[in-house]
């Protein structure tokens, strides 16, 4: 291999290594889609050649079990297919809808010669220009229901004015900046667009490689056709969470993955944690890991050693970023990595599906990948310097709103350690759940809670009796019309607050009758009997209201087992294919440990 | 790299079989051989023999004979 071939083999081999957009065109002729659930309907449009999207995007959709379809609007016609409400793009009807627009096109002429315009007339025409995509941005969502990501502008390297060119006011970088920044004002008041930050992808990947001038002249090709498949990653990032696909907890290692050296034979002394190398690289990993607890994303150890050797490091090693409250569970034994795996799950109440593992040693992912195919395994390098850019380059972990329930999710689980612990020291269930105090209020849907309640309906899979989906648009949707209740549940107790972690929509079928069309609870929640207090609760509220009937249903999934029976339990009979609880002669037992209070 | 080889190239981005490419296939005798997929083709002479073509040659191709004129051009050896 010579040389040059090598040093690109090396770049690729550092960037997660993507295959070629030719095998990912090949890939899409053979997709087979009936088995998937879920669904998505992806609509492109651009103002230049994107061939070849489409196909990764579907490829990469049956690699997540998505039935991905896709419409991609012929080439620059993006104005007239969000402006003619006859268009293909309304009549596809799109969950999601990608505008990829790139600065050349944008400023036309003034790209190349941007120092023919004035000061103020650079700055009048950036207006323009802001306001034209605002413009179109309102006509699409007046017209779709679908989520609109639009990209923003690409920062060119180059200037005609060269080193100048920082040195001149509202030059072309400048204006560029400022298009962005205006857009994303806009963007960060409307719930339903997104902003995609293509600029950073450029930037990331290096203008050089992304933009080919061959590509360009052949084809008005602007990301070159080897970059598809990794801008087509950066897609999926928001495709994913729109269907609740993500991932909440990392499973770590703890020797040679957050510190260097084996703490069961170098000693709590010998293990590299500092600021030399390669004790360096471990701490930023760390750094990083913490800032991802921090915004709700759940940690945990797996590691084979002795448990009070890996625990004193976390408790005492003067130079650790992770502690113990960063952690919701531990499993530092010499047990199979495998059953430990499971365990975390099960103590933790989550999905394998919903976990990645985090491991040096290339046996122990392995065996993780072929024993539990649904957690995510990373393959990682024999290099701890490489760790933070894999953990970045992670696209499973994203949500499309951050809520306060994520950011203090990290604490919750520690709280939840603690209740384990209490349990554990109770005589009966009962004195446990006396103990914990439990205090739940029920709060109506607002501007406050509706993000919380539709991702509780995108993310919660176990208790949920009827899995329907909805987002942020169409809880809001409901609240409008006087035939629906949709409320949500916040409980805490004597360990801490876990948020708004319930819900319910209730659909008044009639004068007389409700139908239950979601009744959820967070995981987190789960085994303390609040279910039953909320029903209950809601059962109370019919009567009042003079109801007679409340009908309900239990739609079968993959995973929603723990809630199969709660219906009977609670009174419910079974009538006609649907679960019927009649006011006038069911009983429901509200548990009396708890306090419930409405809002 | 033969002949054999390129054509097993050509095979793949056209995702046609190997005994329905010859020095004569061109985007009229070859279906899915339109100007997308061109590029795809061009992108991956390109990375697999380690050339660059200019614009000129790449607009210049005919058929498959010609792709194999340029890349001798450019020191392939399509005959080893």
């Amino acid at each position: 291999m010579n040389k040059e071939i090598y040093s690109l083999f090396k770049l690729f081999e550092n960037m997660n290594k993507e295959m070629k957009l030719s095998e990912y065109l090949n890939k899409s002729k053979k997709i087979q889609v009936d088995k998937f659930t879920k669904k998505i309907r992806i609509a492109v449009l651009s103002s230049f050649t994107v061939n070849g999207l489409a196909e990764t995007l579907r490829v990469k959709c049956a690699e997540n079990k998505i039935n991905g379809s896709t419409y991609t609007a012929e080439y620059n016609q993006y104005n007239q297919e969000i402006i003619n409400t006859d268009s293909g793009l309304y009549k596809f009807s799109p969950d999601v809808t990608f505008l990829i627009i790139d600065s050349r096109s944008i400023l036309g002429t003034y790209f190349y010669s941007p120092y023919s315009l004035s000061l103020s007339e650079r700055k009048k025409f950036i207006k323009t220009k802001t306001s034209e995509i605002i413009n179109l941005i309102m006509k699409f969502v007046k017209n779709s229901k679908s989520k609109l990501i639009i990209s923003n502008f690409v920062i060119p390297n180059y200037s005609p004015y060269g080193i100048y060119e920082t040195k001149t006011e509202y030059g072309l970088q400048e204006m560029i900046s400022d298009l962005n920044t205006q857009l994303a004002n806009y963007i960060k008041k409307e719930s339903s667009v997104f902003l995609y930050d293509f600029n950073g992808f450029v930037s990331n990947f290096g203008e050089n490689n992304i933009f080919n001038f061959k590509q360009f002249h052949f084809g008005d090709i602007k990301i070159s056709l080897d970059f598809i498949p990794y801008f087509s990653h950066e897609l999926m990032s928001y495709i994913k969470p729109i269907l609740g696909i993500n991932r909440k907890c990392i499973v770590l290692d703890l020797d040679n993955t957050l510190w260097g050296g084996i703490v069961g034979e170098e000693g709590f002394n010998g293990i590299k944690l500092d600021s030399t190398p390669p004790g360096n690289a471990f701490l930023e990993f760390q750094q990083n890991l913490l800032a991802l607890n921090k915004r709700g994303i759940i940690l945990a150890v797996n590691s084979k050693n002795n448990h009070d050797d890996g625990f004193q490091v976390i408790r005492d090693h003067p130079n650790m970023i992770l502690r113990e409250e960063n952690f919701a569970c531990f499993k530092i034994n010499w047990e199979d990595k495998v059953s430990n795996m499971i365990e975390i799950a099960n103590e933790l109440n989550i999905g394998l599906d919903s976990m990645i593992f985090f491991d040096d040693d290339p046996v122990n992912r392995e065996y993780m990948k072929k024993s539990l195919p649904e957690v995510l395994t990373i393959d990682i390098p024999n290099d701890p310097s490489e760790y933070s850019r894999i953990l970045h380059s992670i696209n499973d972990l994203n949500v499309l709103k951050i809520t306060g329930e994520d950011e203090s999710r990290g604490k919750m689980y520690a709280q939840e350690r603690k209740r384990i612990d209490l349990q554990k020291i109770s005589v009966d269930i009962d004195e446990f759940l006396n103990q914990l105090n439990i205090k739940i209020q029920i709060k109506k849907a607002d501007d406050f809670t509706i993000p919380r309640i539709s991702q509780l309906t995108l993310k919660t899979n176990q208790f949920n009796l009827t899995t329907k989906r909805y987002q942020e648009e169409d809880i809001r949707d409901f609240t409008k019309s006087k035939d629906m209740i949709v409320e949500c549940v916040h409980v805490e107790d004597k360990f801490g607050d876990s948020g708004i972690t319930g819900v319910y929509i209730v659909k008044k079928s009639s004068k007389e009758e409700w139908y239950l069309d979601t009744f959820l609870l967070s995981c987190r929640i789960m085994g303390r009997e609040i279910e039953k207090g909320i029903l209950g609760h809601m059962i109370e509220r019919a009567k009042l209201e003079g109801i007679k009937k409340i009908k309900a249903q239990y739609i079968p999934t993959k995973k929603n087992k723990p809630c199969e029976n709660f219906l009977l339990d609670c009174g419910f009979k079974m009538q006609d294919g649907c679960y019927v609880y009649d006011i006038e002669n069911d009983v429901i037992k509200t548990p009396i440990h708890l306090t419930i209070k409405t809002q | 790299m033969t002949s054999t080889k390129l054509y097993q190239l050509i095979a793949d981005v056209f995702n046609i079989n190997i005994s329905d490419v010859n020095d004569q296939s061109s985007p009229q005798s070859i279906e899915n051989w339109d100007s997308f997929s061109g590029y795809v083709l061009l992108d991956e002479l390109e990375s697999k023999f380690n050339v660059k073509f200019s614009l000129e040659e790449v607009t210049d191709v005919k058929n498959v004979a010609d792709i194999k004129q340029h890349l001798r051009n450019h020191g392939v050896n399509l005959d080893g």
